[in-house]
């Protein structure tokens, strides 16, 4: 068994951690008890580290069905004094929202860190949405690292500033340095452990109860509860100007650049390649909020004018810029909010550069205009790469069931249906299925009229998409308007099942909404890197746990009419399926069909790590017409070769999922050995 | 030396952060800063995965810009060509695996995939010295097509060898920290390969 890096005892070496890796190394050495999160890229190597070295350090770590539980469960550690971990990606914070603004309120003993990963740019996500505010919003101290070094600190010393406030401290990385990976000088590993204790007053009367009747100020319960909290809150804006992860670097000229988090590490190497006898001032700012006022305050009064870089929305820009009128009146203060860089999209070091060049005044590399021709020439070649599912996915065949069947009903019911149906997405790798191709140019339709669209690939199929466990209840509101023009189904995972579905299917079946709802169940939290869920049977750290049958919950949760499909059998799945949609569409009522395969990917590791040879189906070449249904599958392993008008299958990818030869028409994909080994049996 | 750039691209399951983390490792090992920035959309297997990897003393984030890649390491032809047409300097150099990666677009007619001839046209056109051949058949007739990332990077240790700022035994050593006990040694069969292939090249 390999010990994981993180896991080490060798304070002073240094090792190349990702990001997350160096928030997990961060949190040992920080002496972390309990660290809890949902799978959700860019955080998620946080815990799944964790869970790797749990055992050997002591640490409680799990995966949570969802972030609201997720922080739930460390506001009840910390509450007992232990130090507590939750980790999220930007979207997840939405979700602890409820419980992260009231918990500050009284605020708990032991150290309780945020960690949020947020992705601007959208790499792996639906929207860039900065987290920042949100914690400010709720008042607590937010910490925001430069770098991947600077990660593992912050969340080191988060712990301390949490309990030296008895409040949340919230860390707020991105993408860049999250998924990135840096070198990391590692610390001490902190094996002192908080004493786990529950006293009702502790320190506050009735501090773990918002309504519990605490006096302060003339008011009582939680008003009194808000007056202590922004109390605390003062006292953190005094600390902040004494914390070391501020500071100024001094400069030679009248301008200067205000810098948090990733801005920092761009602003440095904005400079390193700008060879001038100028020097900024730069004021680094690792807590930007709240920001050390008097030393910002001291810092603007020499400057003339001055850019603030951040990462997602202009907070600090926006502090600094109210800061400016009352100290200093005559500073300019340029950044994102001021349009001196474009105010959507990943910041990234090109607008960085070319903001920073125009304070100091000297001139970068350029392409030139010959050169940018030539590139323009050669970039007409390059075909896009829409995302994929992988070769042999069973989503591949579930959604190739579904195309199909919602033609056959709309075709059958002519009467009554116009033929658009609404397939209604969610989160996970089946998402993919409205990705669309990159390379088709769809213009904008201007009637507000119902409009069947035709696509020929599994990529095109989902109407709507946003956010997770969204579409079951999208799906219902469109039924409860009057939806009439065709079926009206929904999709989700088997992880986003438990994470968000329960409560809406519930509501589906209570309020009686006819829609058909699909879960497509994996046995994994797959897109993000197969996380175990609570279909999988092992706990995050590896532990036996039961496996939930989503048919059992569903009756219970009012769904009378379910059914288990595979989809590796295109012709009993679609059976099912037809009998599901038939149901809703004719008796009004809310149906289930759960498709049930494991993710491809994990049955090939299993089967390659107990030495089995996955064999490949192959084209017959003289059988095939050339009628493209196979390609229509959207399989990554099944090619199409123009010059000779017949498919054919990558060997490397084919994993023997049999979906290509089921869609043959004229029985031309074969499998090319006599016996097969691959994800759908051996 | 401030920094010096590579760029590795390729589809996904090509081991392209595996040769990423090794390239830094080496690094690391001489005493100098390391940055590897990956980005790879939602796919697991088969979508475009490029790293920036930066070394140097004088490196803080993660990204390179445009025209700033000494070298590119194109473990598939298209996104080779993708990431170089943006990335890779004048006179950069390019390590081209031929084996193309087919897509979706391609696939149902609605984009061509360029042929291997124009793809290295474009690449002299962007001024790259380019090495190119099917490593994927190299590292099939090693013992598996999955060895085709280290065989591109011993091709590249033994072009680049006068400007790396680590030794051919650095990145073996990281070879041996990154890669599962049972896979070592066709790994470093494979980069020696590589680095034979490289000495034999003649570059056009």
């Amino acid at each position: 068994m390999v010990v994981h890096i993180v896991g080490l005892d060798k304070p002073g070496s240094r090792f190349l951690l990702q990001g997350n890796e160096a928030v997990a190394r961060g949190a040992l050495e920080g002496g972390v008890q309990v660290a809890t999160g949902y799978p959700g890229t860019p955080s998620s190597e946080v815990i799944e580290t964790l869970a790797e070295i749990a055992k050997d350090h002591g640490i409680y770590v799990e995966w949570s069905v969802n972030e609201k539980v997720a922080f739930d469960v460390a506001v009840g550690a910390a509450s007992v004094g232990a130090r507590a971990l939750v980790t999220a990606k930007n979207a997840g914070v939405n979700w602890y929202m409820d419980m992260f603004a009231t918990v500050v309120y009284g605020g708990l003993p032991g150290g309780l860190v945020v960690y949020a990963a947020d992705d601007p740019g959208a790499f792996y996500s639906s929207t860039e949405q900065d987290t920042r505010p949100l914690a400010r919003s709720v008042g607590v101290l937010i910490l925001e690292p430069a770098d991947q070094q600077e990660s593992k600190e912050m969340v080191r010393l988060g712990f301390d500033y949490s309990e030296k406030f008895e409040l949340p401290v919230f860390v707020r990385s991105v993408t860049r340095i999250s998924h990135s990976t840096g070198d990391v000088t590692f610390g001490e590993i902190r094996r002192e452990r908080n004493k786990v204790f529950f006293n009702r007053h502790y320190g506050l009367p009735f501090r773990y109860n918002v309504y519990g009747p605490y006096k302060y100020g003339g008011e009582v319960g939680p008003s009194a509860k808000h007056a202590w909290q922004l109390e605390r809150l003062d006292s953190i804006k005094e600390f902040v100007e004494e914390v070391p992860l501020n500071w100024v670097e001094e400069g030679n000229v009248d301008v200067g650049v205000v810098a948090s988090g990733i801005g920092y590490s761009y602003v440095k190497d904005a400079l390193a390649r700008l060879d001038s006898g100028v020097k900024l001032w730069i004021f680094k700012v690792g807590t930007p909020y709240p920001l050390p006022t008097k030393k910002l305050s001291k810092f603007l009064s020499n400057l003339r004018e001055v850019l603030v870089v951040e990462e997602g929305d202009p907070l600090v820009e926006e502090q600094v810029r109210a800061l400016s009128k009352d100290c200093c009146p005559e500073v300019k203060v340029l950044g994102r909010g001021s349009g001196t860089i474009r105010s959507f999209g990943e910041l990234g070091l090109a607008q960085v550069l070319r903001a920073v060049s125009n304070l100091v005044g000297s001139k970068y590399y350029e392409p030139s205009d010959e050169r940018r021709k030539v590139k323009a020439e050669v970039r007409k070649i390059i075909a896009p790469r829409s995302s994929m599912m992988c070769a042999g996915c069973p989503h591949l065949g579930t959604y190739w069931v579904l195309r199909f069947a919602l033609h056959k009903t709309v075709n059958k019911y002519r009467d009554r249906f116009k033929g658009a149906w609404i397939v209604n997405g969610d989160i996970g790798c089946y998402e993919m299925g409205g990705y669309g191709l990159f390379a088709k140019e769809i213009e904008p339709s201007k009637e507000k009229v119902t409009k069947r669209v035709s696509f020929d690939n599994p990529y095109e199929i989902l109407d709507t998409n946003y956010i997770m466990g969204g579409g079951i209840g999208v799906a219902q509101g469109q039924y409860h308007a009057g939806y009439s023009e065709g079926p009206i189904v929904a999709v989700a995972g088997d992880s986003t099942f438990f994470h968000a579905c329960m409560p809406a299917l519930l509501n589906a079946t209570y309020n009686k909404a006819a829609i058909t709802f699909l879960v497509l169940d994996n046995s994994w939290t797959a897109m993000t890197g197969h996380q175990p869920a609570p279909t999988t049977g092992v706990t995050a750290t590896g532990s036996p746990s039961r496996v939930y049958k989503i048919e059992e919950i569903a009756k219970a949760l009012g769904v009378d009419d379910v059914w288990v499909a595979d989809p590796y059998d295109l012709k009993s799945a679609e059976e099912s399926l037809l009998k599901a949609i038939d149901k809703t569409v004719n008796e009004n009522k809310t149906t289930l069909v759960i498709f049930r395969r494991e993710c491809a990917l994990q049955v090939v590791r299993r089967l390659t790590r107990e030495g089995k040879v996955i064999t490949h189906y192959v084209v017959d070449t003289g059988r095939c017409v050339g009628c493209r249904l196979c390609v229509q599958l959207g399989c990554p392993a099944i090619g199409w070769d123009k010059n000779a008008k017949k498919a054919f299958i990558d060997p490397t990818l084919c994993v023997s999922c049999t979906l290509c030869a089921q869609v043959c028409p004229v029985k031309a994909i074969k499998p090319s050995t006599e016996e097969v080994v691959g994800v759908k049996g051996v | 030396m401030r920094y010096y750039h590579i760029m590795i691209a390729g589809v996904g399951g090509q081991g392209n952060l595996l040769l990423s983390r090794i390239i830094g490792d080496a690094a690391l090992s001489k005493g100098l800063r390391v940055r590897l920035g990956e980005t790879f959309g939602a796919a697991q297997r088969g979508g475009s995965v490029h790293s920036h990897v930066r070394i140097g003393k004088e490196v803080y984030g993660p990204l390179m810009l445009e025209d700033e890649a000494d070298a590119l390491l194109a473990l598939e032809p298209l996104e080779g060509l993708r990431r170089g047409v943006q990335y890779l300097k004048e006179g950069g150099l390019a390590i081209l695996n031929t084996r193309k990666v087919s897509s979706i677009d391609v696939n149902v007619g609605v984009a061509e995939y360029p042929s291997i001839e124009e793809i290295i046209e474009s690449f002299r056109k962007l001024k790259a010295r380019i090495v190119y051949h099917d490593f994927t058949k190299i590292a099939e007739e090693i013992g598996s097509p999955r060895l085709m990332n280290v065989v591109v990077l011993g091709v590249f240790a033994g072009i680049a060898e006068r400007e790396l700022p680590f030794t051919l035994e650095d990145l073996k050593t990281a070879i041996r920290g990154r890669v599962p006990q049972r896979w070592v040694e066709l790994n470093l069969r494979a980069f020696d390969v590589g680095y034979e292939f490289s000495k034999n090249y003649i570059m056009k």
